[in-house]
């Protein structure tokens, strides 16, 4: 047993961080819909969870983890993790030559279906794929600038050979790997402010009321991060609560990123209440990712009736 | 990264497994906090001991198998998931015994591991005073070098856990008046003590005052140097907080107990409220495998230890919180009720919740004081 990220995963994150630094600063969350993308392909992000026949790394999901958490850090705007998920049923996708956009079953809205060469629509058992041309979008409104909703409907598709279920558990744990990055994000932000921000002539970093919420941001976040990375791991082996387990960590990164959202909110007041202040593409980032694959209640009445229904099998 | 047991891990599961199923008393002891379950419990000890499984992470030579914490924890999980008892011996075990390896010297280790591995002697933690709780450098009880060698002890020690029976103590004492500089590291024999037993809030005496009145100890019972004591006790307390006060196994098989009383419920809200303690349990579990992972690769855990035990402490509350809601007025003839008394301590002791968040938010976090 060895519960740590190994060099070479944390390598990959780090690679991505450089990559994001460069490309993705917080004034192209402003300008840009898909900065980085090219150079995210070069580090074959796009072909990491495709097999090396396929001209792929032969990565699992556990070995993206650090790199799904820094694009959550940096807030990326584009279907980076859904292009990535899904190429595995798309052999074209291994590049980073086409763009994928997902319609997950229960959801309602496709994000950055306009920028997508090709959209995976998902059910309950069967996934289709529908090409960029095919499918006629309605811009829906949403709380996400970088991440905005559409409509689809569409007259022709192909059916998919995969089943649907284990690339929505992938798309899951890979959102709740973000929904950790953008929560560690949050509470960064959060805590660089408290430190600079005074009132009654000290930083409000000082007053226990202010420390103690952030702790409990600390906390939250500490304990969804490795449900995240045990569900990466149980999916890989194809373990038998890979989708319980999944389930688990979406709901608990949500409730996370939901609560660090919350906190930094309360921290910065009124100015983190502006679209002038960077924080609010963060902010919107956990509460559009808490929703997308399924809501964190969802997930919660997902682990739930696995429980009762007798799968309390622990893994390993 | 992986989780995978490897086979030596897998066959140390199953031997714990077989013997406990063999050997966990039925029906359950009496409550260690009265004589006779005291004496249960320390038999209980010496049987645990005789197979060699009362403390398995320490060297084979006080008694252990040098297992690893990974192992330590799989033993863990096993003990409680067979409803084992809860450990006499768990203030020596777990606070004076890390300081002792670290700090003792080798006639210490030798003198007094061995018999605590046993349950031959019984440590009472002594480390919070009528006005020095949370803020423990603030203590008065003091030691005083004796004519002709060793120490004499005076002061007034409360909150002491299983000091109303235990056979020793050990705890901080003053010897000079610097507030951090001047703390020694001191155990000592209970029987020159006057222990007053303190009813907690079951009825039983699970702490205890100690009046020492020129108790007198020979030097040898001080650990380390004198004015070492509280980076000594620091050594403790973070181990106190991290791994070893309370291992994920207790919580799992709490949570496998609240699962099972929801389901017979029938109540969904209450089942969704077991199932997200369920998970969390899960959760602690889980990072407690990375600590593992981090402390056998050398790497110092230190202050991130506060969020495990507000993470722990919190949700053993709730845990037994629920349960107590789902049985109603029944509650007091099941285990649920002794428990929830004994989860209600847990945001309280080892550093209120309240001083664990506020050393997360300056030292993990970085905000000012």
């Amino acid at each position: 047993m060895n519960f740590a990220f190994t060099d070479e995963q944390l390598a990959f994150g780090a690679a991505v961080r450089d990559v994001l630094r460069d490309a993705c600063p917080p004034a192209a969350l402003r300008t840009e819909r898909r900065p980085g993308w090219r150079r995210l392909a070069g580090l074959g992000l796009f072909a990491a969870l495709l097999p090396p026949e396929r001209d792929g790394l032969g990565l699992g999901l556990t070995d993206v983890l650090p790199a799904l958490e820094e694009i959550g850090r940096a807030c990326l705007p584009g279907p980076v993790a859904e292009t990535a998920v899904t190429a595995p049923l798309l052999p074209e996708a291994a590049a980073g030559e086409v763009c994928v956009s997902v319609l997950a079953p229960g959801q309602a809205y496709a994000a950055d279906a306009d920028l997508a060469d090709l959209l995976v629509v998902l059910g309950e058992d069967e996934a289709r794929l529908v090409s960029g041309e095919a499918a006629r979008l309605d811009p829906r409104p949403g709380i996400d600038p970088c991440r905005p909703l559409f409509a689809v409907a569409y007259d022709t598709s192909e059916p998919l050979e995969a089943p649907a279920a284990p690339v929505l558990h992938r798309l899951a744990v890979a959102g709740a790997a973000q929904l950790v990055g953008v929560a560690r994000e949050l509470l960064a932000r959060s805590v660089a402010y408290a430190r600079v921000r005074t009132q009654f002539g000290a930083p409000i970093g000082t007053f226990q009321a202010v420390k103690h919420r952030l702790a409990d941001v600390a906390v939250a976040v500490e304990f969804a991060a490795p449900l995240v990375w045990r569900a990466a791991l149980a999916l890989d082996a194809g373990a038998p609560a890979a989708g319980r387990d999944a389930s688990a960590a979406k709901a608990a990164a949500g409730e996370a990123a939901a609560l660090a959202a919350r906190s930094a909110l309360q921290v910065h007041g009124a100015v983190g209440y502006t679209d002038e202040l960077d924080l609010r593409f963060w902010l919107a980032r956990a509460w559009s990712l808490g929703a997308a694959y399924g809501t964190s209640a969802v997930h919660r009445e997902r682990v739930r009736s696995a429980l009762l229904g007798g799968d309390a099998r622990r893994w390993p | 990264m992986d989780l995978d047991f490897s086979p030596a891990e897998r066959d140390f599961r199953a031997e714990v497994r077989d013997w406990l199923s063999a050997n966990v008393p039925d029906p359950p002891l009496p409550s260690m906090d009265t004589a006779e379950g005291f004496q249960a419990h320390r038999a209980w000890e010496a049987r645990l001991a005789a197979a060699r499984l009362s403390v398995v992470s320490w060297p084979e030579e006080y008694g252990g198998r040098g297992a690893s914490l990974i192992d330590w924890l799989i033993f863990e999980e096993e003990y409680w998931a067979a409803g084992a008892p809860a450990r006499v011996t768990q203030n020596g075990i777990f606070l004076l015994a890390p300081c002792l390896m670290r700090f003792g010297t080798p006639e210490q280790r030798a003198r007094w591991l061995p018999r605590m591995a046993s349950g031959a002697d019984v440590w009472a933690q002594a480390w919070s005073e009528p006005e020095a709780g949370s803020d423990l450098a603030a203590l008065t009880s003091r030691a005083e070098p004796a004519p002709g060698g060793g120490w004499l002890l005076h002061g007034h020690k409360t909150w002491s856990s299983r000091a109303a029976h235990a056979t020793h103590g050990f705890g901080l004492f003053r010897t000079s008046g610097a507030r951090h500089q001047g703390l020694t590291y001191v155990m000592f024999p209970l029987d020159e003590v006057a222990v007053r037993p303190i009813a907690q809030l079951d009825g039983l005496p699970g702490f205890a005052e100690l009046h020492l009145d020129g108790v007198r100890v020979e030097e040898s019972m001080v650990l380390g140097e004198a004015g070492q004591g509280w980076s000594i006790a620091m050594a403790t307390t973070s181990s106190e907080r991290g791994l070893t006060l309370r291992s994920p196994g207790r919580f799992l098989a709490t949570a496998d107990r609240l699962l099972a009383l929801a389901r017979a419920s029938g109540d969904p809200a209450a089942a969704d409220r077991a199932a997200r303690c369920w998970t969390e349990a899960e959760a602690y579990r889980l990072h407690t495998y990375a600590t593992a992972r981090r402390i056998m690769a050398g790497e110092e855990t230190g202050a991130a230890a506060s969020l495990g035990k507000i993470f722990w402490s919190e949700l053993d509350l709730r845990m037994h919180a629920l349960a107590l809601e789902l049985l109603g007025e029944r509650a007091g003839e099941t285990p649920w009720l002794d428990g929830f008394l004994f989860a209600l301590a847990g945001p309280i002791y080892a550093g209120t919740n309240e001083i664990q968040r506020t050393i997360v938010a300056e030292r993990v976090l970085g905000l000012p004081r």
